[in-house]
C-alpha cells in the first residue's frame, strides 16, 4: 500500500497534534525533543507551570519507555546504549487541554504488577498522591529498575486528572500498554 | 582531596565543589536516564569529604527541573545529611529558586518538610 505522507500530515494536524514519534527512543532523543516542545510552547504563551507540568510528563513518559518498554534494539550489554521502541504523540484536545500519550510493548506476565500500580493511583486526591509520592521516594528502587517507581505517581500529580491507559493484546506473549495524560491549559 | 568540578550537559546539573569554602553548588537541570548511577559518584565524594572535615558544609542547590528519578537521589542525600547533622556536623542547604517559579519553591518545599535536624533554606534569587 502507498503511504500518502500528506494524509498523515493532514489527519495530526485535524487531530490538533504537536508532535509525533514512533520508533525506536533514546536518552537524547528526550534532550532534543524536550527543548523543542518547551521552545514550542513558549511561542504559543503557555504560562510557565503548564510549559513545566507538559515537559515533566513528557519526561517521566518516555523514561518509562526507555527503560520498560519489551521491544529493544541493539545495545551492547550496557543497558544505557539500548534503544527501546515506543510511540509518543502530544497534542491539544479541543478544550485547549495538553495530552502527552504514549505506548509500548510490554511483557503480558508484567500487566498484572503495572495494572496494580495504576489502579491504587486511579482515584487518590492530591494530598494522597503527595503522601504516596513522598512515602515512595523513601524506599528502597527494587533491583534492576533505572528508575524510582515514582513515574507514575509524579504523572499523576503533575496532571490533576485520572491517567487513561489501556492494554491490548498482540500474541501469546506481548501486550501494547499505553497511557495518555492530561495537562489542563491554565 | 581535589575541588570536584562537572560541567553541565542538557540533562545534568554543573556540580562545583570548592574545599576552601566549604560551598557545593548544583545548578541547572536533572533528568539524567539514570539518576542514580550520575549522582552516586557525587554522593561518595560528599562522604569522603564529610568523613575528614571540620568545617561548615553548604549545599546550594539552584535547579529549574527535575525528574522523579533524581528526586529519588536527591532525598537519599538529604536523608545522609540529616544523620551527619545529628552527628554533630555543620552542613547547611540552601535551595535557591527564582520567585515566579512555583514548581521550583514547591519542589523545595517538599523536601524540607521531611526534614527534622537538617537546615534547609528556601532562598529566593
Amino acid at each position: 500500500m502507498e503511504m500518502s505522507l500528506y494524509n498523515l500530515y493532514k489527519e495530526l494536524k485535524l487531530q490538533n497534534m504537536i508532535f509525533c514519534y514512533s520508533g525506536p527512543i533514546a536518552q537524547s532523543s528526550i534532550e532534543g525533543v524536550g527543548c523543542t516542545l518547551r521552545k514550542n510552547l513558549e511561542a504559543e504563551e503557555i504560562d510557565n507551570a503548564a510549559t513545566l507540568s507538559v515537559f515533566s510528563i513528557f519526561v517521566e513518559q518516555v523514561q518509562n519507555i526507555l527503560n520498560y518498554s519489551a521491544e529493544k534494539l541493539g545495545g551492547s550489554g550496557d543497558s544505557d546504549d539500548e534503544l527501546r521502541v515506543g510511540t509518543i504523540v502530544i497534542g491539544r484536545e479541543d478544550n485547549g487541554d495538553f495530552y502527552i500519550y504514549c505506548g509500548n510493548r510490554i511483557k503480558k506476565a508484567d500487566i498484572s504488577n503495572l495494572a496494580r500500580r495504576l489502579e491504587e493511583i486511579k482515584f487518590l486526591s492530591r494530598d494522597e498522591l503527595k503522601s504516596l509520592y513522598k512515602e515512595r521516594r523513601r524506599m528502597e528502587s527494587g533491583s534492576g529498575s533505572k528508575g524510582g517507581g515514582l513515574g507514575l505517581i509524579e504523572m499523576a500529580r503533575k496532571s490533576g486528572k485520572p491517567l487513561e491507559y489501556s492494554f491490548v493484546d498482540i500474541d501469546e506473549q506481548f501486550s501494547f500498554f499505553s497511557i495518555k495524560v492530561v495537562v489542563g491549559r491554565k | 582531596m581535589e575541588n570536584l568540578k562537572l560541567d553541565g550537559t542538557k540533562s545534568t546539573p554543573e556540580i562545583n565543589f570548592d574545599l576552601e569554602s566549604g560551598i557545593l553548588q548544583i545548578k541547572g537541570e536533572s533528568f539524567p536516564e539514570n539518576a542514580a548511577k550520575f549522582y552516586t559518584p557525587v554522593i561518595g565524594w560528599i562522604k569522603e569529604y564529610l568523613k575528614n572535615s571540620t568545617k561548615e558544609m553548604v549545599l546550594e542547590f539552584e535547579i529549574l527541573y527535575f525528574n522523579s528519578s533524581t528526586s529519588k537521589i536527591f532525598m537519599t542525600l538529604f536523608d545522609f545529611l540529616e544523620k551527619e547533622v545529628k552527628k554533630g556536623k555543620k552542613i547547611i542547604v540552601n535551595w535557591k529558586c527564582d520567585k515566579e517559579n512555583e514548581t521550583a519553591i514547591e519542589f523545595g518545599e517538599e523536601f524540607k518538610e521531611d526534614m527534622d535536624l537538617l537546615p534547609f533554606n528556601i532562598v529566593f534569587l
